[in-house]
C-alpha cells in the first residue's frame, strides 16, 4: 500500500496522512472492538471539505474503500474499516462556524465534539437537545451519521429533528449542499434527512446546519425506586399516557445503580430493584405541574419512593453517572453488549417482561437500563467471562431480544445504528422489498459501493 | 509499581469507549487516535508484552508522547491505571536500553537524591547546553534555595493548635523559595508549628516519569524513613505532584511485602497539600484587603484528595476584596509535566496555548495555582501581558501583608 499512501500524501500533506502499524491499528474499530476490528491501509485527516473532496475522487478513480469516522466511540461497529482501503478522521473538521441567534440555527463543521458545541451553545442562552452519552467525544457528524439520541430523546427527539441542513461531499468527490437554515423545506427529495442514519455509506457529511432552541430555564431532578422492574416499566408507561412529557425518563436496575454510584455523590442506597432516573424542565410553573403530577402518578401505583434531588451538584451526578453506564459496566463484566431496542411507549412493561423470561431461559445476565421514556430500552448482555459457550448464548439471546422487540411493534435500533453489530437483523425490521430499496439509493449515490462498505445489511456471508 | 507485564489484565479491561479523547492533551493537540490513552495502553501491550509488534520508533515515540498527567486515569470508567501502564513500560524499555540517557542519568540518579547541592545551577545550565534548550525556557532557579532560608522548627506564632512536617519539593526549594516562605509564615501565623525534617530528598516523580524506578525507590525510602518517625498532626507539602507521590504512589512504588509498606500505610492518611490542611483546620488569622481579581488552574495531580481541587478557591475566598473568577475549563492541563516540556517544545508550547488563552480571557489580576512547573511553565507565557501566576500561599500571605512575598 506504498503507492496509496504516497498518492494521499501528494494529494494532502505529509502530515495528514497515517500509514505506520502503530497509528493504523488506532483505527481498527469503534467501542465494539471485541467484534470486529480491521486495520485500514491509510488514515487521512483532512482539513477541510476540499480534500475531503480530494481523496474522494481519488479514491473512486483507484477503487479505493472509503470509511468516514468521527469519534470512534460508537457501538454498531459503523466506522470499522471492513473493507479496509481509506479511514477518513473528521476530527480536525472541527469548526462551530456560526451560531445564528436571529434564525436560532447553528453551522458546524463534521468533526466538532457534540459538547464543545453544546457548551458554546448554552452559553448564549440556547440549547441543542441531542444528548448520546459520549457527548464528551462524540462528533456531530458522527450524530448525525448514527441519528444518535439520548436521554432527552423522549421530549426533544433525536439528531434528525435537528438537521437542517448539511454539505456532502459524495462518491466522486463532488461537494454539493442539502437544505439550509430555513425551517421547512418542500422542495424535491429530503437529500438532508437521507443523510440522518446514512452511516457513511452515502457520501461524506462535512458540515451541516442545525436547528436550536432556548434553554429551558428550570430542572428538577428525581430519583424512583420501584420494588421490582416490572414496577418502574409500568411506571414509565403510566407516566407517558397521562400526558407528562419529562426532559429524561431513565431506567435503571440495581445493578446499573451499583456501578453508578461510583460518580454518585451522596450514593444511592441499594434497596430497591428498580429505579427510574427523571428530569423535567421548562418554565416554573410547568417543571411543578409536572412534578406534582408525576409524584400523583406514583403515589396511585404505590410506588416506595421519591425523591427530588434538590443539589444541582448531587443531580449533574447522576447525569454523569448515567452517561458512564456502558464503560462503567465493563470495569465489572469481560464483555458488554448493548442493544438499542424501540418499543412503543404502551409496550414497555411487555418488553421488560420478555427479556427477563429470556435471560432466565438462556440463563444469562441481561442488564435493563434505557430512555425508557422514547420506548429506547438497552438490554445489555452482560458476560462475566469470554469463551464459546457463553458467546454463543449472548448471540441466542440477541436473537430473541431481536424478535421481541419487533414483535411488539418496536424497531431493531433506536439511537445507535445497524453498522456490523445488526446488519444480520435489518431483514427482519423491513423485510426484502425494503432492503433492496435501501440498496438501490445506495447504489445511486455510490455506484462502485466505495463508501463504508460491509455495512448496514448482509453482504452474503458473515460479517468480517 | 508492577512490572508492566502484569498489567495485561487491567490493560485488557479498555472498554475502547474512547471518552479518554475529551481530556488527553496530548490528543487533543496531535489530533490524531494513535496517541490516545487507548492506542498508546495497546501499542504497550503488543510492542512489550506480547511483542507480536516490534518496538518500533513510532512505538517509542506514541509511549513518550505522554506527560503522565492522569487526566485519562482519572476519568477512566474502567479505572484503567493508565499512567502507572505507561511508568512500567517506560521502565522495561530502559531495562532493555540499559539505563537512562547520561545527561538524565546525572539529573535523576545524583542531582534529586541529594539536597543543598551548590553546584546546582552550573550543572542545570551546561545541561541545557548539551540537550540544546535555550536558557528563557529553562527554570528559572533562584538565587537563594529555601532551605537557606528555613530549616529545623518554625514555633508556632500565638498558641499551637497543631504541628506539622513540611515536604519541601524540588520545585519550592530551586526555583520558588518564596512559596516556601509564605507557607512556612502562614501556618505559624495560624497556630501551626512546623517542622522542616532535615536530610528530606526529592519526591520521586521525575524519575518515577523516566521509568528510573530505582531511583525513585531510593527516594521513596529515604523520604518514609524520615517522615514515618516524627509525632505530627500531619505531613504538608505545597506541591500537588508531591503530594500524589506520598499519598498514592510511594506505596505502589514498593512490593506488597517490603517492610516499609505498614509505614506507609501510617504515614500515607496524614498527608495534605498545603491550602487544603490549612482548609481543614480553619483559618484563625484573618487576612487583611486584597483588592486583586485572581482564577485558579488546577493541577493535573489532584486525585489524590477528594477536595484539593477546590481548597485554593475556599482558602483566598476569604480574603477582603479578591474577586474569584472561575476560568473555562479550570482542570485543563498546561503541557508543562516536569521535565516533558523540555523534550517536547513544539507539543507543550501549544498545550500551553490554549490555557494561555483561556486566561487571558478571563483576565484576572493573579493566577494562582499550586504546582511550581504549572507555575513556571504558565507564569512565562503570560509574562509579556503582565499576567502574576502565584502558589495560592502567597496570595494569602500577601493578604496578611507578610514581607517577601
Amino acid at each position: 500500500m506504498k503507492s496509496l499512501t504516497q498518492d494521499l500524501k501528494r494529494l494532502l500533506s505529509d502530515k495528514q496522512v497515517l500509514s505506520l502499524p502503530e497509528d493504523l491499528m488506532a483505527y481498527a474499530s469503534d467501542a465494539t472492538h471485541y467484534y470486529a476490528n480491521r486495520i485500514p491501509d491509510a488514515v487521512v485527516l483532512p482539513a477541510n471539505s476540499e480534500d475531503v473532496g480530494r481523496v474522494m475522487k481519488y479514491a473512486s478513480e483507484h477503487d479505493v474503500p472509503v470509511t468516514p469516522r468521527g469519534a470512534g466511540s460508537g457501538l454498531a461497529g459503523g466506522c470499522t474499516p471492513v473493507h479496509g482501503g481509506i479511514v477518513m478522521d473528521m476530527k480536525r473538521m472541527n469548526r462551530l462556524l456560526e451560531i445564528d441567534r436571529d434564525n436560532l440555527t447553528a453551522e458546524v463543521e463534521a468533526g466538532l465534539v457534540l459538547r464543545q458545541f453544546t457548551r458554546s451553545v448554552e452559553r448564549q442562552g440556547l440549547f441543542y437537545p441531542p444528548d448520546p452519552q459520549s457527548a464528551a467525544v462524540c462528533t456531530l457528524g458522527g450524530n448525525i451519521a448514527t441519528r444518535a439520541g439520548g436521554p432527552r430523546g423522549v421530549k426533544y427527539g433525536t439528531t434528525g429533528n435537528y438537521l437542517l441542513g448539511t454539505e456532502i461531499v459524495l462518491s466522486d468527490g463532488t461537494v454539493i449542499r442539502t437544505g439550509g437554515k430555513m425551517m421547512k423545506q418542500s422542495s424535491g427529495y429530503d437529500i438532508t434527512h437521507l443523510m440522518a442514519g446514512s452511516e457513511g455509506t452515502l457520501g461524506i457529511i462535512t458540515r451541516a446546519n442545525l436547528r436550536l432552541l432556548t434553554l429551558p430555564p428550570v430542572h428538577n431532578t428525581m430519583v424512583i425506586s420501584c420494588v421490582s422492574l416490572d414496577q418502574a416499566a409500568e411506571l414509565v408507561s403510566a407516566i407517558i399516557a397521562s400526558g407528562t412529557v419529562p426532559a429524561m425518563l431513565e431506567f435503571l436496575i440495581k445493578l446499573a445503580i451499583m456501578v453508578m454510584n461510583n460518580y454518585i455523590t451522596p450514593p444511592l442506597p441499594l434497596d430497591y430493584e428498580a429505579y427510574l432516573l427523571v428530569d423535567v424542565d421548562g418554565s416554573a410553573n410547568q417543571v411543578e405541574e409536572d412534578t406534582r403530577k408525576i409524584k400523583g402518578i406514583c403515589h396511585d401505583l404505590g410506588i416506595p419512593d421519591l425523591r427530588i434531588v434538590e443539589d444541582p451538584r448531587e443531580a449533574a451526578s447522576y447525569w454523569e453517572a448515567r452517561s458512564k453506564l456502558y464503560p462503567l459496566m465493563l470495569s465489572i463484566m469481560k464483555r458488554v453488549i448493548t442493544e438499542d431496542i424501540t418499543v412503543p411507549r404502551n409496550r414497555i412493561p411487555d418488553f421488560v417482561r420478555g427479556v427477563q423470561a429470556i435471560a432466565a431461559d438462556i440463563a444469562i445476565q441481561i442488564g435493563l437500563a434505557g430512555h425508557s421514556g422514547d420506548g429506547n430500552m438497552h438490554p445489555t448482555i452482560l458476560q462475566p467471562e469470554v469463551n464459546d459457550d457463553i458467546n454463543a448464548r449472548a448471540k441466542q439471546a440477541i436473537d430473541r431480544i431481536i424478535r421481541l422487540g419487533l414483535d411488539l411493534g418496536g424497531t431493531i435500533s433506536g439511537e445507535h445504528g445497524i453498522g456490523l453489530h445488526k446488519q444480520e437483523y435489518l431483514e427482519w425490521e423491513f423485510g426484502p422489498a425494503q432492503v433492496e430499496l435501501m440498496k438501490r439509493i445506495k447504489g445511486a449515490f455510490d455506484p462502485k459501493g466505495l463508501l463504508n462498505p460491509g455495512k448496514i445489511w448482509l453482504e452474503g456471508g458473515e460479517a468480517i | 509499581m508492577k512490572k508492566v507485564a502484569e498489567y495485561a489484565d487491567q490493560i485488557a479491561k479498555c472498554s475502547h469507549c474512547s471518552y479518554c479523547q475529551a481530556s488527553c492533551p496530548v490528543f487533543l493537540e496531535d489530533m490524531v487516535e494513535s496517541v490516545l490513552p487507548r492506542n498508546r495502553i495497546e501499542v504497550i501491550s503488543r510492542s512489550i508484552i506480547d511483542r507480536s509488534m516490534p518496538l518500533s520508533p513510532r512505538a517509542l515515540e506514541i509511549i513518550d508522547r505522554c506527560l503522565l498527567c492522569t487526566n485519562c486515569s482519572q476519568m477512566c470508567s474502567s479505572q484503567v491505571p493508565i499512567d502507572e501502564i505507561v511508568v512500567a513500560a517506560r521502565a522495561a524499555i530502559n531495562e532493555q536500553k540499559g539505563g537512562l540517557s547520561g545527561v538524565k542519568n546525572l539529573v535523576m540518579g545524583k542531582m534529586l537524591k541529594q539536597r543543598g547541592l551548590t553546584a546546582w545551577v552550573g550543572k542545570a545550565g551546561a545541561m541545557a547546553q548539551k540537550v540544546g534548550i535555550a536558557a528563557k525556557d529553562m527554570p528559572p532557579l533562584a538565587a537563594k534555595s529555601f532551605d537557606k532560608f528555613y530549616s529545623g522548627t518554625i514555633k508556632a506564632e500565638g498558641e499551637p493548635r497543631g504541628r506539622v512536617a513540611y515536604f519541601v519539593g524540588c520545585g519550592t526549594n530551586f526555583m520558588f523559595p518564596d512559596t516556601g516562605v509564605a507557607t512556612v509564615k502562614v501556618l505559624t501565623r495560624n497556630g501551626i508549628e512546623v517542622i522542616i525534617p532535615e536530610g528530606q530528598v526529592c519526591c520521586g516523580i521525575p524519575s518515577m516519569a523516566e521509568g528510573d524506578l530505582k531511583s525513585a525507590r531510593e527516594m521513596v525510602r529515604a523520604n518514609v524513613a524520615i517522615f514515618s518517625e516524627l509525632a505530627v498532626d500531619a505531613i504538608i507539602t505545597d506541591c500537588t505532584s508531591c503530594g500524589m507521590m506520598f499519598k498514592e504512589k510511594f506505596s505502589k512504588m514498593l512490593k506488597t511485602d517490603d517492610p516499609l509498606q505498614e509505614r506507609i500505610g501510617a504515614l500515607a492518611p496524614r498527608v495534605w497539600e498545603a491550602t487544603d490542611y490549612l482548609n481543614s483546620v480553619e483559618i484563625t488569622d484573618t487576612p487583611g484587603p486584597l483588592n486583586r481579581s485572581f482564577t485558579y488552574h488546577v493541577p493535573c495531580h489532584r486525585a489524590w484528595s477528594p477536595t484539593v481541587r477546590h481548597a485554593p478557591r475556599q482558602l483566598l475566598t476569604q480574603i477582603p476584596g479578591a474577586e474569584f473568577r472561575e476560568l473555562d475549563n479550570p482542570e485543563r492541563c498546561c503541557g508543562a509535566a516536569g521535565a516533558f516540556y523540555l523534550e517536547h517544545q513544539e507539543l507543550s508550547a501549544g498545550i500551553r496555548s490554549h490555557r494561555a488563552a483561556d486566561i487571558t480571557e478571563n483576565g484576572a489580576d493573579l493566577v494562582v495555582t499550586q504546582c511550581p512547573v504549572c507555575r513556571f511553565y504558565i507564569g512565562s507565557a503570560l509574562k509579556e501581558a503582565g499576567t502574576e501566576v502565584i502558589h495560592p500561599m502567597i496570595m494569602l500571605a500577601r493578604a496578611y501583608g507578610i514581607d517577601g512575598c
